[in-house]
């Protein structure tokens, strides 16, 4: 029962961790990427891959990971950024599909369908993490880390021009704003720490494979910020704790027949998102917050 | 186009001081409109001029071409004597050219602190020029914001929202103001309020230039008035001859001959 425990909260600290990134965009600015998934997948190929041909130390893999997945990410936006609000979502689908496509047919980086397998514990100062308690310390560890670096930022002048960009690309341009840069920069850090989340997951997991990065996983991010709360510190926690538990919950349901599970689940979440979006736009955290007058 | 006497060429105004902006055979074309035709136009430091006209009549465009929000056909604009083709709007805004919107377009979502801090912070990337708080406070009982400081822009009154759209050039360090329609929808008590505001500005050297309808803020702010119709600029000069010129009249009361 504890190693199921610890095995739900390692996996809720990594979806945390990458709903928290993907709200660093969408909540404050206003860009909305149906590709988070994929910077989730760099880092956790990038992460093995670094892990099993050269070092195992956790602190190279993960920054390693940060590196290809901010600059892959700068490259990617630069084009991308020209377009705004919903062709940006459509842009970004697209590169959902392609960096599929390439997850899945790189066979020497990515080892193809098949995935990377045996990938080696990560060791911090020469001990090697092994035990679930570890993971779980640093999965915690990264979650924190990476909340409490995106909270600085937007509490700062960064954070500011970001939502200053959100709320009137044209006036933060009046005012001086480098929109381009400012925006490039934002999508740079989000998929940055997305890439924590990834290489975290690839050392626990101790195996990837493109299962994990698909649009279905994009899609299910963006949905734990949208009901947790856009634009809020700790919406897209709370959003993760709910679609994590949610399944696991369902199984409890004495009178749910286990073979319909996966029906119901499917039906339990369209219906929070219909509801939530009838009666709290806001998310859970942030209801109030997005009345008033536009 | 009907055919008038005082159209062809640019008018300038004979007693203008040292240029601070000068435009020469400005131009636009949206598709097939002439959105804006060869205006040539000085605006000289430290003066308040308005630019009247009716509605269409080029005046936003013309906004926008000077901001960098819109790239002219032909023709050139200089700040300073330097010219600012090629520019983007954020690299204007950072040459001292600050502007208001006709819809405002404040940050909607953020404090009107917030508005007017995020203007001063300058740098775009991580570390970025820090705001003093003096000059923030003092900007905001300028515009008679303080007590409202921690309030969304969003909720704040009409009012309210123009003056904070006011706060946010006061705060840059612009020597230039383009303001759009700043006085439009202004009950008279923040009227006389405003116009004391933009009075004070200018008497410390900032150079203004106005889109405006109200006639009674071109007469009681101008120094200089610039009449546009149809993307031409038809007269420039001291607000009385220009409001009084029976012609001038005509068109912008919609009494076309």
């Amino acid at each position: 029962m504890l190693a199921y425990l610890q095995n739900i909260a390692v996996l809720f600290c990594v979806n945390a961790m990458l709903a928290v990134t993907l709200n660093f965009i969408m909540g404050y600015a206003g860009i909305f990427s149906l590709a988070h998934a994929i910077f989730f997948g760099v880092g956790a190929y990038t992460a093995a891959n670094i892990a099993m041909h050269f070092s195992d130390s956790l602190l190279l893999c993960v920054a390693g990971a940060v590196l290809v997945s901010g600059a892959l990410s700068m490259v990617l936006a630069l084009p991308a950024l020209r377009v705004r609000g919903e062709y940006f979502v459509a842009a970004s689908l697209g590169l959902q599909v392609i960096g599929v496509t390439v997850f899945s047919e790189w066979k020497s980086a990515t080892g193809g369908l098949g995935g990377l397998v045996g990938i080696p514990p990560p060791t911090v100062f020469g001990h090697a993490l092994a035990t679930p308690g570890e993971f779980l310390g640093l999965a915690a560890g990264g979650l924190a880390a990476v909340l409490l670096i995106t909270t600085a930022l937007l509490r700062g002048s960064f954070g500011r021009s970001l939502m200053a960009i959100r709320d009137s690309e044209s006036a933060a341009q009046a005012a001086g704003k480098w929109v381009a840069a400012v925006k490039t920069l934002s999508v740079a850090v989000s998929a940055g720490l997305a890439a924590v989340a990834g290489a975290i997951y690839a050392f626990y997991m101790s195996f990837v494979n493109v299962e994990g990065f698909m649009l279905e996983t994009s899609i299910l991010l963006m949905a734990m910020v949208i009901i947790g709360g856009t634009g809020t510190v700790f919406g897209p926690i709370i959003g993760a704790a709910l679609l994590m538990l949610l399944p696991p919950a369902l199984t409890y349901l004495p009178f749910l027949p286990p073979s319909e599970l996966g029906t119901v689940q499917q039906i339990v979440y369209g219906s929070i998102m219909v509801l939530l979006m009838m009666f709290r736009p806001g998310g859970l955290v942030g209801g109030r917050r997005k009345r008033g007058k536009a | 186009m009907t055919p008038r006497g005082d159209t062809s060429g640019a008018v300038r105004a004979a007693d203008a001081g040292p240029v601070l902006l000068r435009m020469q055979g400005l131009s636009k074309r949206f598709g097939g409109l002439q959105a804006i035709s060869d205006v040539t136009l000085d605006l000289p430091a430290g003066m308040i001029t308005t630019l009247v006209g009716p509605n269409g009549a080029g005046k936003t465009t013309l906004f926008n071409m000077i901001t960098g929000h819109l790239v002219p056909t032909a023709g050139t604009v200089h700040l300073h004597g330097k010219p600012l083709a090629r520019l983007a709007p954020w690299q204007i805004a950072r040459r001292g050219v600050g502007r208001s919107f006709q819809d405002l377009r404040l940050f909607t979502h953020m404090s009107v602190l917030e508005n007017v801090t995020t203007v001063i912070e300058r740098g775009s990337w991580l570390w970025q020029r820090r705001a003093d708080p003096e000059r923030i406070q003092a900007v905001l009982n300028d515009a008679g914001l303080w007590d409202k400081r921690h309030e969304r822009a969003a909720d704040l009154a009409y009012a309210e929202r123009k003056f904070l759209s006011l706060a946010r050039i006061m705060a840059g360090d612009a020597s230039l103001w383009l303001l759009d329609e700043p006085a439009s929808g202004l009950d008279p008590r923040s009227f006389d309020r405003f116009v004391a505001l933009l009075r004070n500005y200018a008497a410390r050297g900032i150079t203004i230039c106005i889109i405006e309808h109200n006639l009674d803020l071109v007469t009681q702010l101008s120094d200089r008035v610039a009449f546009l119709d149809q993307g031409k600029l038809l007269a420039c000069g001291d607000p009385a001859g220009i409001l009084k010129d029976p012609q001038l009249a005509a068109i912008y009361f919609g009494e076309r001959a």
